[in-house]
């Protein structure tokens, strides 16, 4: 790990001065350190945003959605019996994240802004495409746990478990800057790597995640979490599948499925989803919407396996809406 | 403030003890432990995130000390495997693991009672999974889990 | 006075005969049935207190004043030629202090080669040059600014490749090599007279060892004396090693391992990183600590190799008739091969047998011993095999096995088994899983998409031990005891049975005693491996407590005027028909002493074959859509002789049954084919088994009686067998669950999809 300077500031308004000049954001530290200590990346200074106490903790204020600050840690999220009923598909995903260590450790906010997992990427003596190189080396090389959907000039996977969750429920993000406020859908935040755009986030220099909001309309919805790993704990998923929907009379509304561990982004199609659009969520439906989800899946010499295990998945994660 | 990159003086509780550490900002809390304070209990496996060896507490919570800068625990308090004992008794998890011969090398073993302490905290009588939830973090290469699982269940029951 | 004699001792599959120093008469073994003190009673570790405070000391936890922290350069590339290393960037950064390279280094013999930097580099984690600063960073930051010169040459890593034609020849004689061959009868007619054959091949991928502490020495010289601090499973080869490298005489090379974090093999010797951390601390006057990273570890400290193997194997009424065995095994640099045709060999009663194993050389890492080497790769390809013929045949293929499992005689060198229980394994292990319930075709599981299997294997191997293997036992005035031995207690609890054994021969309380060991400057220990510490050391230390207690009673007969054949020693009292005196006041009463006993392991019987057998049952639940395996139950039978300490014993069990879970389902180490590089040498992508991966239950068994030919003790060891047949009974269950047979271990989810698809096409 290179040698840098530190802050920890107390406010949001002297973070942002701090990060304005190229210095980078540190909350949890579970990703960045590992990223510095593996000499991927070097910044010549931290600016640690955990002192920060406005940005920790979630409210519920009356009709107007859940509001999740970027700050807090997974392990409040998954412990808070609340949040448990309100966002079960959240806790469902946390419970199956990483370790406690790592969602004691973690925060929203930077669960979100995790980088790739891919082998190729994280070895500091493989310049590979996304650092810079000329070619993608998973492609030709070993690539189990590669995408098989959505892939163009780099193959990485998504890795969260909390944002197919988030995303499951509409879940919006505030981006903060020196220069003000946006505000974008979650899915939004995530980039395919192609052409000149050798990154995975939309985030722009200087801002910070500083929000996540869950419409109101999505909390009504059910949902669950199914993640396949090569062990029972503490893996990266292979697929990961969070499935989501309002069901009025037996019939499906609003239905949202979204997989991680497939492709560069969280894969959704949203004709898949429209397609289950006051479905009983019949086995033939189900498999149907699965098939539209892997529809043009290319999976590379060791990762076949993974359409197979997303198209189960899938139909397993729908079925359950309604049993 | 900005600090470093050099060291600066960094204000910490160990096991209960304030004390002051020269530490650089790259300074992990796993080699401020064991390179500086000289508390190797505290072992270091993986480095990087990934066996759950080095877990301490930090403000009670359990993380993985060598992804946790000491800077970043300036004014917190860090509990690790030689502070849980308390004056000359083992704790009820150091107990619970040599009745339940829950190690063989015992490299991980200062890891898994960590975070079993830290458990036991939250919750006073765990079940079985809830052991398991708490080391699923916590690599053991022997295989002693079986024991650490039982060990973790009987802590909490002799801690009544 | 010592007298040679002549030795038969087998170590990890082979067979070695030796001159042996032995003195006196060895013990009679204690009888079946035997109440005693402290063998055969479940106890505590003695060491536990030190490892749950975080007290014990590891080799890395040794911090001297003054010391060094090297960090080694090592090849990014899989073959290239150093042509030239610049190091005067990294000498002029503060805190460096010495660089190491092949233009620079003395030489120093190391298996076979006069240097410990090549000017080949013949795989990715080669050693190029060190660096000694006063701290780590400093060492790290100095490792980027040397510049070296590569020559890049042709390369091949994977094993299917370096045997094929178009690979570059890494050797004279070519990449691959005969190494082991056995033939009995005729195989050839054997097949043909078969009415069933099955012809397959099989495949197991790299396993890492992993041990949660790396490999490391910290090596300090003071002038006249090198001390090295080692974490290794032998602290006398270390030495041997040393001296070899070094050329310094054993007089002025002390090796410690107080503590040790795991080595399941690999630590079997002296380490480049020691070798290299002497000469720095030679050079520099300091003490100087190499210690190995993760990756590091699983780049250049060992693994079990991959291997590619055929079987042949027909049946016909109801019993095998031959068998065909060809292994080839990536050893990577190595120079030695593990022999996956081992058990093919020994373990069944076969009339007609043909067996090859061959090396070949590769462009990796170089392989070690890795717990049952060669064993568990065999077992899994040799046991799969043996359930397909029997499904072929229709045949329960547990009565299969039954029938070639009986035989007193080792089949490959013809010699009478000194004890043998297998098929008294398989009874136990049948009841206990309920064999009864096993269907061809599987059982329904707990949903309509999840299939029930139980399978089971069969394991063969050593731990008989034998010598040299020595003890002492000192007796303090106050009564208690130090038992010392130059052995080391890697995690398997050697501490502790070893101190029950001195314990209930001396005749004190185990409280009483304590295990000094890792120390070369005690009396020779071998290496804790082979599973044969149990059984060569602990025979030496009831010698030697007998020999200590023989002095107690002369002592006591002396000091309370009694005849000595009416004295008897007791948890630390002295008993004679009308008293009891307590030894401490025995001792207190005569000026100050110390009654030393001594002991050496007898020699095995030369015309006895000693082995260790076992079975395991494995019932398992997969899903047949997502190809998820969960093990449900694991049933470990094993026939080792006497138990010395159950507790232990089971603990040892369990943890050979996950190491090996990992084997059967999780974990392979990727090498990219075109670079050299291993993609997964860390903990993130080289999937050990978590806790949430253990089976819902174990059950350990053992037939527990004591083998009087093995040794004074009747206990043989238990450190591999209980990782071999896991992965074997494992894919079996699966096979019988499905109807898919996984030919590849690990049995990852692409694997089972796969198998699934295939079985699915067929039926």
């Amino acid at each position: 790990m290179n040698a840098f300077s530190y802050a920890r500031p107390r406010a949001l308004a002297e973070a942002l001065r701090l990060l304005r000049n190229g210095a980078m954001a540190l909350a949890g530290g579970t990703d960045l350190i590992g990223l510095m200590k593996d000499g991927l990346t070097h910044p010549e200074s931290l600016v640690d945003l955990t002192g920060i106490e406005g940005l920790r903790g979630w409210s519920h204020p009356k009709g107007r959605g859940l509001r999740i600050g970027a700050l807090t840690p997974l392990v409040e999220l998954e412990t808070s019996d609340v949040l448990g009923k309100t966002l079960p598909i959240l806790r469902e995903s946390l419970r199956e994240a990483a370790t406690v260590q790592l969602r004691t450790m973690g925060t929203v906010g930077g669960n979100l802004l995790q980088r790739n997992r891919c082998w190729y990427f994280r070895d500091e003596g493989t310049v590979c495409w996304l650092k810079g190189g000329n070619r993608c080396f998973a492609i030709d090389g070993e690539n189990r746990y590669h995408a098989i959907l959505g892939a163009q000039d780099c193959v990485i996977v998504s890795p969260s478990d909390l944002v197919p969750a988030l995303i499951a429920y509409d879940a919006e993000i505030a981006l903060t800057s020196s220069r003000g406020t946006r505000r974008m859908k979650l899915a939004d935040l995530f980039i395919t790597p192609r052409g000149r755009e050798r990154r995975e986030h939309a985030l722009r220099p200087g801002e910070l995640i500083t929000e996540v909001r869950v419409p109101e309309a999505a909390l009504s919805r059910r949902g669950t979490y199914l993640k396949a790993m090569d062990r029972k704990a503490w893996s990266f998923a292979l697929v990961s599948v969070a499935a989501a929907a309002r069901i009025e009379r037996g019939v499906a509304r609003d239905v949202r499925i979204v997989m991680g561990g497939v492709a560069p982004v969280p894969w959704r199609v949203i004709a898949a989803e429209k397609g289950l659009e006051g479905s009983t969520l019949d086995d033939a439906s189900c498999a149907d919407a699965a098939d539209r989800l892997l529809a043009g899946a290319t999976p590379l010499r060791d990762n076949g396996y993974k359409v197979t295990l997303a198209r189960e998945l899938v139909r397993r994660a729908l079925r359950s809406l309604t049993a | 403030m900005l600090r470093g990159p050099g060291a600066t003086d960094v204000a910490l509780t160990v096991n209960g003890e304030h004390l002051t550490v020269r530490a650089a900002p790259r300074r992990t809390v796993l080699d401020t432990l064991r390179e500086t304070l000289g508390l190797t209990g505290t072992k270091k496996v993986c480095d990087e995130g990934t066996c759950g060896a080095c877990t301490v507490l930090v403000d009670g919570g359990p993380v993985y000390s060598c992804m946790t800068l000491a800077v970043a625990c300036e004014g917190k308090s860090i509990e690790t495997i030689e502070g849980i004992a308390k004056d000359g008794e083992l704790h009820p998890v150091q107990r619970a693991f040599i009745d339940a011969d829950a190690f063989q090398c015992g490299f991980c073993t200062p890891g898994q009672i960590m975070s079993i302490v830290a458990l036991l905290r939250e919750n006073a009588s765990p079940t079985e999974d809830d052991v398991r939830r708490a080391v699923a973090g916590n690599l053991c290469r022997c295989g002693a889990y079986p024991n650490i699982v039982k060990a973790g269940v009987s802590a909490g029951k002799r801690q009544k | 006075m010592p007298r040679v004699v002549r030795s038969r001792e087998e170590f990890e599959g082979e067979i070695f005969e030796s001159l042996v120093l032995v003195e006196g008469k060895d013990l009679p073994v204690h009888p079946a049935g035997t109440e005693f003190n402290e063998i055969a009673k479940s106890r505590r570790r003695i060491d536990g207190q030190q490892r749950v405070t975080g007290r014990a000391k590891y080799t890395q936890d040794v911090y001297l004043p003054g010391m060094l922290h090297v960090r080694v350069l090592r090849s990014p590339y899989p073959r290239a030629r150093v042509r030239r290393i610049d190091t005067k960037k990294a000498e002029k950064l503060a805190g460096v202090r010495d660089v190491l390279h092949r233009f620079n280094a003395p030489k120093a013999a190391f298996r076979g080669e006069e240097t410990i930097f090549r000017e080949e580099v013949r795989f990715v984690g080669d050693e190029v040059a060190a660096v000694a600063a006063d701290d780590e960073q400093s060492a790290v930051e100095a490792l980027r600014m040397i510049e070296v010169d590569y020559e890049l040459l042709p390369h091949v890593v994977d094993l299917e490749e370096a045997i094929g034609d178009v690979a570059p020849r890494l050797e004279t004689d070519g990449n691959v090599a005969e190494a082991a061959t056995h033939k009995r009868g005729d195989a050839k007619r054997g097949l043909k007279e078969a009415d069933f054959v099955i012809d397959a091949t099989y495949r197991t991928s790299t396993q890492l060892h992993n041990s949660l502490e790396t490999h490391g020495a910290v090596a300090s010289w003071d002038g006249e004396q090198l001390t090295v601090y080692e974490s290794t499973q032998h602290a006398f080869g270390v030495r041997q090693g040393l001296r070899t490298a070094l050329k310094l005489p054993f007089s002025k090379i002390r090796v410690l391992c107080d503590y040790m974090g795991g080595g399941f093999g690999s630590k079997g010797g002296v380490g480049k990183y020691s070798i290299i951390a002497s000469m720095f601390s030679m050079r520099l006057g300091r003490p100087v600590r190499c210690v190995l990273t993760r990756e590091e570890e699983n780049l250049a400290a060992g693994n079990r190799s991959a291997t590619l193997q055929q079987l042949r194997i027909g049946g016909k009424a109801g019993r095998i008739t031959a068998l065909e065995h060809t292994s080839w095994a990536n050893v990577g640099q190595g120079k030695w091969v593990a022999n996956p045709t081992g058990p093919t060999n020994t373990l069944y009663d076969i009339a007609n047998l043909s067996s090859k194993s061959y090396k070949v050389v590769t462009n990796a890492g170089s392989l070690s011993a890795f717990r049952a080497p060669g064993y568990v790769e065999g077992t899994f390809a040799l046991e799969s095999a043996i359930d397909e013929l029997a499904d072929k045949m229709g045949v329960d293929p547990l009565a299969l096995r039954r029938k070639h499992a009986a035989s007193p005689k080792d089949p490959m060198v013809g010699k009478r088994y000194s004890d043998k229980h297998l098929i008294e394994c398989y009874r136990i292990g049948a009841a206990e899983i309920g064999w009864q319930r096993r269907r061809s075709g599987g059982i329904r599981g707990s949903a309509p998409h999840r299939r029930r299997g139980i399978g089971m294997a069969t394991q063969i191997w050593g731990g008989g031990g034998g010598p040299p293997a020595y003890a002492t036992v000192h007796v303090n005035p106050d009564g208690t005891v130090v038992l010392t031995t130059g052995s080391q207690d890697i995690g398997t609890g050697t501490r502790t049975i070893l101190a029950q054994i001195c314990a209930d021969e001396l005749g004190v309380e185990l409280d009483d005693v304590q295990v000094r060991l890792g120390d070369t400057d005690n009396p020779y220990g071998p290496i804790s491996a082979g599973s044969l510490t149990t059984a060569s050391v602990g025979p030496a230390v009831r010698i030697a407590a007998r020999d200590a207690k023989e002095q107690l009673l002369g002592a006591a007969a002396g000091v309370l005027e009694t005849p000595k054949a009416e004295l008897r020693l007791e948890a630390g009292v002295v008993v004679t028909k009308g008293a009891r005196t307590p030894l401490s006041e025995i001792l207190g009463r005569v000026d100050n002493n110390t009654v030393i006993g001594k002991g050496g392991r007898h020699p095995n019987d030369p015309e006895l074959s000693l082995r260790t057998f076992g079975a395991h049952f494995a019932e398992v639940e997969v899903d047949v859509r997502t190809g998820e395996i969960t093990v449900e139950h694991v049933v470990a039978v094993h026939d080792i002789g006497r138990i010395i300490n159950p507790m232990t014993a089971r603990s040892q069990v369990e943890g050979g049954v996950l190491q090996a879970l990992g084997f059967a389902l999780s974990e392979e180490r990727f090498l990219d084919r075109a670079t050299g590089r291993v993609m997964n040498a860390n903990l993130e992508n080289y999937k050990v088994p978590t806790v949430k991966d253990v089976p819902a239950k174990i059950t350990v068994k053992f037939v527990d009686r004591p083998d009087r030919r093995a040794n004074n003790l009747g206990a043989k060891g238990l450190g591999e067998p209980p990782i071999i047949p896991t992965a074997a009974a494992i894919a079996n269950a699966v096979a019988n669950a499905t109807g898919a047979r996984v030919r590849h271990a690990p049995l990852t989810r692409a694997r089972v999809l796969e198998a699934l698809a295939i079985a699915e096409a067929k039926s």
